[in-house]
Parts: structure tokens; sequence; C-alpha cells
């Protein structure tokens, strides 16, 4: 039996929980050296950089679980960097995947690259780049759906801070200004639309689980809050704004499951994506709602989950990428005609 | 050309195909056989008559596409219900006709597989799946309509059987039926869920009158039906008195989740009609490409994925053991309240086609005027939202009342 035959997804949830909540106290570099000890940070990448070779599914439940316990470490793009760089950088997967080395991913724009003898010259700004300023590289899109590894303590990186809704990990913007990297740093074209992908998987399971402690810190509210001599949740308006969110929900859960299936593809990864954005969004505005006064105060933690989500959905480029799923349906019928109908 | 000339003779249902072989054993035999006027996607399409249906329907039961995790013993096919699942992934490519025996097939057939006597499965299965009874809902009555609990149409002790008086109401397809599943009173109003008990009543018994209603859609097939001392033999009444509502209740939860499995990849056939004919008219082809469309067409094609994710975990679900419970409610709300804001968007894009109007169009508008149509009436039939808001609440989320 492998061992991915004899663990659950679900196992790792319960570690992962533990880990968040022990994580609490401790700088980016600690969070990562103890995340590593658990097993976290390689669950997808292969054994030769000391990860343990599971398919995406098992990172479902990680990723859920640091979202739900809001962990202030870029740990979606820590998973997809190890296993990105598992073939290529073999040494430096290693050491992301063991918590020594940090690295992040810059979700937006893309650098352009001339050749200046064996080694090539990055230029270009790219930014939502998850807590940049505090790691040691940084991937970033390139002409041709290519990728380029960066690290940040290179001649012309600069990494500045971002204006950004998440508080807990920080997005940042970096500037490239004709930085030299060796050929060997630059990923193989087709690497972004694979890691776009499985980013989306990720990033519908870190909705998930910031939906899903939202929805339950609504309901706890609506339980115990009383006014008008009931509890909030007396009220039909309130329960059934309840249901919704719990529709919501169930939908971005089922929708995570369904693309990891064997029919799952790019195009059910996407759905499953936009469907958190969606939904994810309308399930901690509503908790938001349904905390009235209390759910604006800073003390309350859906505003973070709030920001999260939203952050997560500009990541991902939601409003681009429905766009695009939207065109690839039309573009795929053909014109009415009747034998064809 | 008839149905029963159309459709081939060879049936699919005894072969012994699994998995793929038999995806494409289905695939091949609708393909082959649905005849052309039955799709509402071709300038051919002309609504088939309750004879043509009847004769389709009971084809595409000896082709092996109905009736498919019945057990053998009285007439289904004896398969999973992932085999019921990929055969309706297959009808729903399709834009075929509903089944006018829907409530035989997914109401009745069910329960009297639940809780009915041996004698009554091998009696009312078989003829239902072979299109030799169709079935209507008697459950909702002028005063009892989301509520059942208050329902009043009462069945008394007569000799060895009932005798059924009341009124029910939106008795879909009664005017074609042959038998009504009643539910009917034994105790007083004030016992609610208790004291309700089924019948399977013959619509040609003395004492039951129809009475058709015309509907927003312009049919006639919503119907009234008045019970008039109609006498009942004990042989129709399905289940004990007081056990048979609650093993109904568990059946509908089942239902609710499985019914109709096809529904999103019809409505994915729906979304590629669409587009089909919008992409042949000049106006709207450039509409559709543009960004606003585009992203309103991706917004129903997510919500499509969503749907399907729904209907495939629940099947997952069922198969692997699970209770399926209230969860029934979530893609029963899903499905009804999506299809309503497809059809919507669907009518939008047409009203704003060339002139002069293409055939393309011509068919596209017959087809999504009717779906927007009846489409409305999808979040109020099978329990309405705001029934199906309250399950999910009261039984999935558990709230407290808290008075």
């Amino acid at each position: 039996m492998t061992m991915a035959e004899a663990l659950q997804p679900a196992e790792f949830a319960a570690t992962a929980a533990r880990a968040v909540t022990a994580c609490a106290d401790l700088d980016v570099r600690e969070q990562a050296r103890h995340l590593a000890g658990d097993g976290l940070l390689g669950v997808i990448a292969n054994e030769e950089v000391g990860g343990l070779a599971l398919p995406l599914g098992f990172a479902v439940p990680v990723i859920a679980a640091a979202h739900a316990g809001l962990l202030g470490f870029p740990l979606l793009e820590t998973v997809l960097a190890g296993r990105l760089l598992q073939a290529s950088l073999t040494r430096l997967a290693g050491a992301i995947v063991s918590g020594e080395t940090l690295a992040t991913i810059a979700w937006q724009g893309e650098a352009a690259a001339e050749r200046d003898g064996g080694a090539l010259v990055l230029s270009g700004t790219v930014a939502r780049a998850p807590c940049a300023a505090k790691v040691d590289y940084v991937v970033v899109r390139m002409d041709a759906g290519a990728a380029a590894l960066i690290p940040t303590d290179a001649e012309g990186v600069v990494v500045e801070e971002a204006a950004g809704l998440d508080l807990t990990v920080p997005e940042h913007v970096v500037r490239l200004e004709k930085v030299e990297i060796p050929v060997g740093s630059m990923l193989p074209a087709g690497t972004w639309d694979m890691l776009s992908s499985d980013a989306n998987v990720l990033r519908a399971a870190a909705i998930l689980g910031s939906a899903e402690a939202c929805l339950a810190l609504a309901q706890e509210h609506a339980s115990t809050r009383r006014q008008f001599g009931h509890a909030l949740s007396y009220n039909q308006a309130i329960r059934h704004a309840l249901a919704r969110q719990k529709l919501g929900l169930e939908s971005i859960r089922h929708a995570i499951t369904r693309s990891l299936t064997g029919d799952g593809g790019p195009l059910q990864r996407d759905a499953a994506f936009l469907a958190a954005a969606t939904y994810g969004s309308s399930i901690s505005e509503g908790a938001l709602q349904i905390h009235g006064g209390m759910g604006f105060t800073w003390d309350v933690p859906v505003h973070r989950h709030l920001r999260r989500i939203r952050t997560l959905q500009a990541q991902g480029d939601a409003s681009g990428l429905i766009s695009a799923f939207g065109r690839r349906y039309v573009s795929e019928v053909a014109p009415f005609a009747e034998t064809g109908a | 050309m008839s149905v029963v000339e159309a459709v081939s003779t060879q049936a699919l249902a005894g072969e012994n195909l699994t998995g793929g072989a038999y995806r494409d054993a289905m695939h091949r035999w609708l393909h082959a056989n649905l005849p052309a006027g039955f799709r509402s996607d071709s300038a051919a399409f002309a609504p088939p008559t309750l004879q043509q249906s009847v004769a389709w329907e009971a084809a595409m039961y000896h082709a092996g596409l109905t009736g498919i995790t019945w057990p053998q013993a009285y007439g289904g096919h004896g398969r999973s219900l992932r085999e019921h699942l990929i055969a309706n992934q297959e009808i729903g490519r399709l834009a075929m006709p509903e089944s006018v025996n829907s409530i035989g097939k997914e109401l009745a057939g069910p329960i009297i597989l639940a809780v009915g006597t041996e004698e009554q499965k091998r009696r009312f299965l078989p003829a239902i799946l072979e299109m030799r009874n169709i079935w209507c809902q008697g459950f909702s009555e002028p005063e009892a309509g989301s509520d059942l609990a208050g329902l009043r149409t009462r069945a008394t002790r007569s000799g060895d059987g009932w005798r059924i008086t009341g009124q029910k109401i939106w008795t879909s397809g009664a005017y074609r039926s042959q038998r009504c599943l009643v539910l009917a009173r034994t105790g007083p109003l004030e016992d609610r869920h208790r004291g309700l008990a089924m019948f399977a009543v013959p619509l040609d018994a003395k004492g039951v009158r129809v009475r058709t209603i015309k509907s927003i859609d312009g049919r006639e097939s919503f119907c009234e039906v008045f019970f008039d001392e109609v006498e009942v033999v004990q042989a129709d009444a399905i289940g004990a008195p007081d056990e048979g509502w609650a093993a109904a209740i568990r059946v509908l939860e089942i239902e609710r989740a499985t019914n109709r499995m096809y529904r999103a990849w019809r409505f994915e056939n729906e979304l590629r009609h669409l587009i089909s004919a919008c992409k042949a008219d000049p106006a709207l082809s450039q509409m559709v490409g543009d960004r606003h469309y585009a992203v309103r067409l991706g917004e129903v094609a997510v919500e499509i994925e969503v749907l399907k994710a729904h209907v495939e975990t629940a099947v997952e679900a069922l198969v692997n053991g699970d209770k399926i419970g209230a969860r029934g409610s979530l893609a029963k709300l899903y499905w009804s309240e999506s299809h309503q804001r497809f059809a919507a968007l669907a009518l939008e894009l047409l009203q704003q086609a060339s002139l002069p109007q293409l055939a393309a169009i011509k068919v596209a508008r017959r087809r999504f005027e009717a779906i927007y149509l009846q489409a409305r009436a999808e979040t109020i039939y099978a329990g309405t939202t705001e029934i199906q808001l309250g399950i999910i609440a009261d039984r999935i989320l558990q709230l407290s009342r808290g008075k």
C-alpha cells in the first residue's frame, strides 16, 4: 500500500489545525520550521526533497485549516513552490520543504527577460506577492507562461509594501530592475498555467476554511445574541440568511471535491475557485451583517477572513477568469446549424 | 414514422456493460433513436403527443435507461446509482422531452419499493416502467400547500377498505394518469403529521373527478382532483396508516437529491444551444463575444459545474452508504434558483436578436421562452425556496429557535 492509499486527506486537517494554533506567536521563519516539522510544507512535494509525495487533494484540508485559523504564513505559496522546484532546483526545493528557506509567488504581473551571456536579465514589476518582504525567493511569471525564481536579496530587486486588505499575510510589490539570474532559474513554458490551476484549487480550499470559520462565528452569534426577547436565530430572516450561507459553503466544498476527482480538469478547478470567490465573499460579508455593530469591530475576526477572501479573489484574478471562462465556453460552441443542433 | 417504429428493437438492458462501455451504449442508443421532432433544439421540433411520449419512454425503459436501480424482480435493471448517474448524464445532454410519468418513476415507485407490500411491488412497479400506468401526486390541497400537515382529505374505514373524500390541487398530469398517490388523513386535523396514510387511487374509480387548470405557460397540465366518497380497496393502501408518511418523508429526502438527475447536464445542453443560436445571429454573435456577456455566461457555466458537483457528491455519498438526510434541500435550492437566473439571461439575450429573425433564433426563442416560464415554478414545486431554507436552517444548521 502506498502512503497515499494509507492516508486520508481529512487526517491532515487535525494536524494542520494544531500546527496553526502552535504558530500563533511565532515569526515567519519560526513558523516555517514548525510547519515543516509537522510535514505540512511538503505535503505534495516528492520524497527526494523531503516531501510526502501526496496528491493535491491532501493539501486541501491543510490549506483550509490554515485559513480557518488565520495562519500568518504564505503556506499556499510554499506548498506549491516546493513541488514546482523539485525537478529542476532540487536542493532549493528541499530547503523550502524543510522550512530553512522561504519562498513566495507574485500572482500579478509578469517580467521580461533579456539574455546576457550565460545569464538572464529580468525587468518589470510584479505584485500580489504574499510576505515577499520576509522571504528568500519569489517566483514570478514570465513571457509565454514560463516562470522564474528570483532571490529577494539579488541586486536590482526592490520589495515594496503594497496597499492591501490582508493584514495576516500582507502582499508586496516586487520591482525588478535589471536583475541577473542564472538560466537554470528559468522554469519552462507552461509552468505558470499549471501553477495557476493548482493554485486555484488551493485558493478555493483557503476560502472554504475562512468561509467555514465565518459561518460558525455567525451561527454562534445568532444563537446567543438576544434582541426583542429572542435569540437572533429565532427570526426567519436570520435563519434564511444563514441557510443561504450554508448552501454557498457546501457549494464550494462540493466544487473542490469534484475538481479533484478523475474527471476534474482545468475547467473544474477554475469553477471551484470562481464558486469559492463568489460564495466566500457573500458568506463573510453575510457573517459581518449578522454580527451587526460587533462585526464592524477590530476584535471580531470576521473582517480578517473577509480581507483574506477578497485578497485571494484578487490573487486568482477572479474577474478576469470568469470572463475567460465564459469566452472559452462561447468559443467551443459552433453556430447553430440544423444538422449540428 | 411513429416512435415505436423509430426506436431500435435491440435492448441494452440485459447487456453486462459497465463504466465507459455502459456510457457509450447509452449514448449510442439515445442518439440513434431519439426522433428529431422530439428535440427542442431542432427546427423540426413538435411537442410529442401523449401516445408518442408513452411509446418513447417505454422504449427507453427497454433500452435500460429507466428503472436503472430498481430490483430486477420488479422489472428494474438492478444496477447501481453510479450507472443511474451515467445514464442521466447522457439523457441530459440531449434536448429531449420531460417524462410524462416522472411521478411514477421518481416518487410513487420509490415509495412503493420502500413501504409497499410484495403484491403491490409486483403489480405497480413493472407497470410504471413499461408506461402502462402513469401516476400523479395527490399531496397539495387548497388549504395545505407547503404545510401538508394541514391537509383535510379524509380516509375512513369502509368494510375491508377505505372511503376517501376531499380535494387535491396542483396535481400535475392528473388528466393523463391512471393512478394518483393520495395522501389522506385517517385521524383528526389536530393530529397534524400523525394519522396520515397513502393510497394508490385508480383515477377511473367512481367518485373521482379531474379538472384541468391553465398555467402561465398556456398549458393545461395542472389539475384539481375531487374525491367524492371514493371506495379504495385495502390492497391499494401504501404502507400502514401511521408509518406510511414517515417512510415517504425518508424516501422524499433521497428523491430530492437524486430525482431528474440529468438536470445539470440538461442545463449545459440549454447553455450550448443558447450560445449556438447567438453565434448564428449577427448582433448576438458580437454580444456573446463582449466581456459583459462573457462574464454572465461564465457565471451560468460555473453554476452548472457546481450543480454537477452537488449531484455527483450526493451520488457518491449514497453509494458509500451515507445518509443524505436534509442535504437534498441544498441541491434543490441550488438548481431551481440557478436555472431561473440562466433562463432570464437567455430571454434577455434572445430579445436582442437581429431582424429579420433567423431560424436559429426562432427555435431558441420557442425553447427558452417556455423554459423561462416553466422555471418560475421550479422554486415552488417539490418544496418552495422558503421551505428549503427552513429545512437547511432547522435540520442541517440546527439553529436554535431561542425563545
